[in-house]
């Protein structure tokens, strides 16, 4: 595909003359991730869960359906409203379009029973390590369709940014450290 | 960098002329020279007789000397009249004025005395330029006094340069003002070529045109019935869109957006709706007396190089054959023995994005020959043994995409192209996104050194600056609008160079001119240059051309216009001049 280009316009060094078309790569710039939501993945989206145990978390959260949020707890509150509370397991994952979430995947329980709509998001998100894979819930089977796409899509582009960080953009104005917080205490009754 | 030295001088030229017989479209016919060389101050004033004595430029033009002047091809128009052989050194200051307040605010113009306005120097006033201009224009004879008058006007001009010059030093960009010289020059050689007109037909239709209106009215209505008389009905348009199932585009107040831009946009997608285009355009914009068509029969008029933003060429709409009215470039025919060939670089635009950005995925698609079926392909939209015959509708909707991305178009104005749902366009312009990733990053990058770095620029060094009011799909679109200019231009300068015949550049093609004998072998070198044009730009990467070749007695044709020319000359009762299938 290439050519001297001198030979064109005799007197002109035209490889010489040519100014790079590279525009951006000196300024650095890079795309901040300001938000990183915490859900279950939609019906409608493909999407991969990063492998390896540093890319997920076992920890202890709190659910507000109604509002749609979830909250992390730290461990020094897990025992002040321990009906509310679920364990579960972050896992990072991403879509199509690159945009970044963390999937809570609820734990047994002390008994070591499962949700069987838990375990199935369970194996969802396994096979979601190494395919692009999209869940459907079917009431029927009381647990998720798996959709794995046939196709060979390329890998997903994760972000130049460590668990650790990802966690505190997500849970950034949603970490309880203690029973003052407005949500706890609206839970108990106290305010 | 600063000025290189010229052992032979920098000679600061200006020429007074006026075209041939008064007429618009004829060759200039000089009427003084004024030269002075910047370090000695000598000054040569010379009158027409004096310039027709001589073979060649009063001073020298070889490669030690350096050529100044604002706006050089009405200059080297001068030089190609009189038959000198024209500079090898060329600074146009235009060029470097444009150059340098590419989207900037010029108070005062792109003109010598915006110029001098802009970097706060004295000029001649602009009405007593305008008187002077006059009385050259008026033409010949002019007695002593007015001789002297002339003379003294160009060399104010001179003056102005010299003033001019050392202000613009350090902004000119040295190592790449000799090549945009050289364009100067190739432009003035393509304006004397000037385009072939059937001047019968052009008569016929100057003469016959108020009376065939109505009849044509009525003639490409007949397929459409949004005429009431003369007047375009919204309603009945309205009518027809929803018949025909086209969805159109509105105005934020809901009303049927009507621009010609738009319809040129759905014409492009709805076909059938060009004849109507062409219609409006011509009740509303047409005046076939301002074309520019000289004594012998070819359209002639400035070129406007490095008007636009982009550096393209600008020539007046009215003027210039190739102006928005398409079915009147049926007026372009070869002279008996002779024939032409518009040809065109293949997709430029997606071509030049993938060179550009270095994306390899992109460049494969853009080698296969049909990028938008590649590209499809690439998605895994179709199988990998997809022809465009075997899968025509998913591969228009892959162009739709394709081109959508290079107009900056969002999601619903695809949809109305391919006549889909948005969520459809929405679906492919993302597999857009993720097939090109690395485009898309490069394209992202040149936003942010437009908001970031505040200019853009070319491989050649043409530039824009970011103004007040930043518009993300222009700035985006830059690299590719203007690095295509930049390789018209390298052709062009070749192109002459070498010889061939050049008519007039058309935004990416050229319109060439050969001897029936000649004209398959100048098509190919013509091709070859565009080739090896586009790997200069492109840092090797060579886009291939396509060439519509028209030999005597044909006439050419550009099949959006075909079906209105043809009512037109039905109209006129001229059925033999049809084309096509008439």
């Amino acid at each position: 595909m290439s050519e001297n280009t001198n030979t064109l316009i005799p007197g002109f060094d035209l490889d010489s003359l040519r100014l790079p078309q590279n525009f951006g790569e000196a300024l650095g710039v890079k795309r901040l991730i300001t938000r990183v939501p915490v859900r279950k993945p939609l019906k409608t989206e493909f999407f991969r869960v990063h492998a390896g145990e540093t890319w997920r978390f076992q920890t202890m959260i709190l659910e507000l359906k109604e509002e749609g949020e979830t909250f992390l707890l730290a461990p020094p509150v897990w025992d002040v409203v321990p009906e509310l509370l679920r364990p579960a397991m972050l896992h990072t994952a991403i879509d199509r379009r690159n945009n970044v979430f963390l999937i809570p995947v609820p734990l047994p329980g002390p008994d070591g029973r499962r949700n069987p709509w838990h375990q199935s998001l369970a194996e969802v998100v396994a096979e979601a390590e190494n395919k692009w894979v999209r869940s459907v819930a079917n009431k029927h089977v009381g647990g998720y369709d798996m959709l794995v796409a046939e196709k060979d899509l390329p890998e997903p582009e994760w972000p130049d940014m460590t668990f650790q960080e990802l966690v505190q953009i997500a849970f950034r104005e949603r970490l309880i450290q203690s029973a003052d917080h407005p949500v706890v205490t609206q839970l108990l009754g106290r305010s | 960098m600063t000025m290189p030295h010229y052992p032979g001088g920098v000679w600061l030229v200006d020429f007074e002329f006026h075209p041939a017989h008064g007429r618009e479209g004829n060759p200039p016919v000089p009427v003084c020279l004024v030269a002075r060389e910047v370090a000695s101050g000598r000054t040569l004033r010379l009158w027409q007789y004096e310039l027709a004595q001589l073979t060649a430029a009063p001073f020298p033009t070889d490669e030690t000397a350096l050529f100044v002047a604002y706006y050089a091809p009405a200059e080297m128009s001068c030089f190609i009249a009189l038959g000198w052989p024209v500079p090898a050194n060329v600074l146009d200051l235009f060029i470097a004025f444009r150059r340098h307040t590419n989207g900037k605010r010029t108070p005062a113009g792109n003109g010598l005395l915006g110029a001098l306005a802009y970097y706060g120097l004295d000029a001649l006033a602009a009405d007593e330029k305008d008187e002077m201009r006059n009385l050259v224009l008026r033409g010949g004879p002019w007695d002593a006094v007015e001789q002297r008058a002339i003379l003294d006007y160009c060399e104010s001009d001179v003056l102005a340069l010299a003033k001019l010059l050392p202000a613009m030093q350090g902004d000119i960009d040295w190592p790449r003002a000799s090549l945009q010289g050289r364009y100067a020059v190739a432009v003035a050689q393509i304006e004397a070529n000037g385009v072939p007109i059937d001047t019968d037909t052009l008569a016929a239709l100057k003469t016959g045109w108020q009376g065939i209106q109505h009849k044509l009215i009525a003639a490409v209505d007949a397929d459409y019935g949004v005429y009431d008389g003369i007047t375009f009905k919204l309603e009945r348009f309205e009518r027809y869109l929803a018949a025909n199932r086209i969805a159109w585009p509105r105005t934020p107040t809901g009303r049927l957006d009507t621009e010609d831009n738009t319809f040129k946009d759905m014409a492009r997608i709805h076909p059938q709706l060009s004849p109507l285009r062409e219609l409006r355009g011509a009740l509303s914009q047409m005046r076939l007396s301002a074309l520019a068509v000289g004594d012998d029969g070819r359209n002639r008029c400035m070129l406007s190089m490095y008007r636009s933003k982009t550096g393209r060429n600008q020539p007046s709409n009215t003027k210039f054959i190739f102006g928005p009215s398409v079915w009147l470039r049926g007026l372009i025919q070869p002279q008996p023995g002779y024939g032409l060939a518009y040809v065109d670089w293949s997709q430029q635009e997606f071509g030049i994005a993938a060179a550009l950005s270095g994306d390899t995925a992109m460049m494969t698609a853009y080698a296969s020959g049909d990028p938008y079926l590649a590209f499809a392909k690439q998605a895994g939209a179709v199988p990998h043994d997809a022809t465009k015959h075997s899968h025509k509708a998913a591969r228009d909707q892959f162009k739709a995409c394709v081109l959508a991305v290079q107009y900056g178009m969002g999601a619903e104005s695809l949809a109305y192209r391919i006549n889909q749902p948005v969520a459809r366009a929405r679906e492919l312009l993302d597999l857009h996104r993720r097939t090109y990733r690395r485009f898309w990053q490069w394209s992202d990058g040149v936003l942010h050194q437009a908001l970031l770095g505040g200019r853009l620029w070319t491989t050649y060094g043409w530039q824009l600056f970011t103004d007040d009011t930043p518009n993300g799909r222009s700035l985006c679109n830059f690299p590719m609008q203007a690095n295509g200019a930049e390789m018209l231009r390298l052709a062009c300068i070749q192109l002459i160079g070498d010889g061939v015949r050049i008519c007039a550049p058309v935004h990416d093609a050229v319109l060439i001119e050969a001897p029936l004998t000649e004209l398959d072998a100048v098509v190919a070198h013509t091709q070859s240059v565009m080739r090896k044009a586009s790997a200069a730009v492109l840092d090797g990467f060579m886009l291939e051309s396509d060439a519509k070749v028209v030999r005597a007695p044909e006439r050419y044709m550009d099949e959006r216009g075909e079906r209105m020319w043809n009512m037109v000359m039905d109209q006129l009762g001229l059925t033999t001049r049809k084309v096509g299938d008439g």
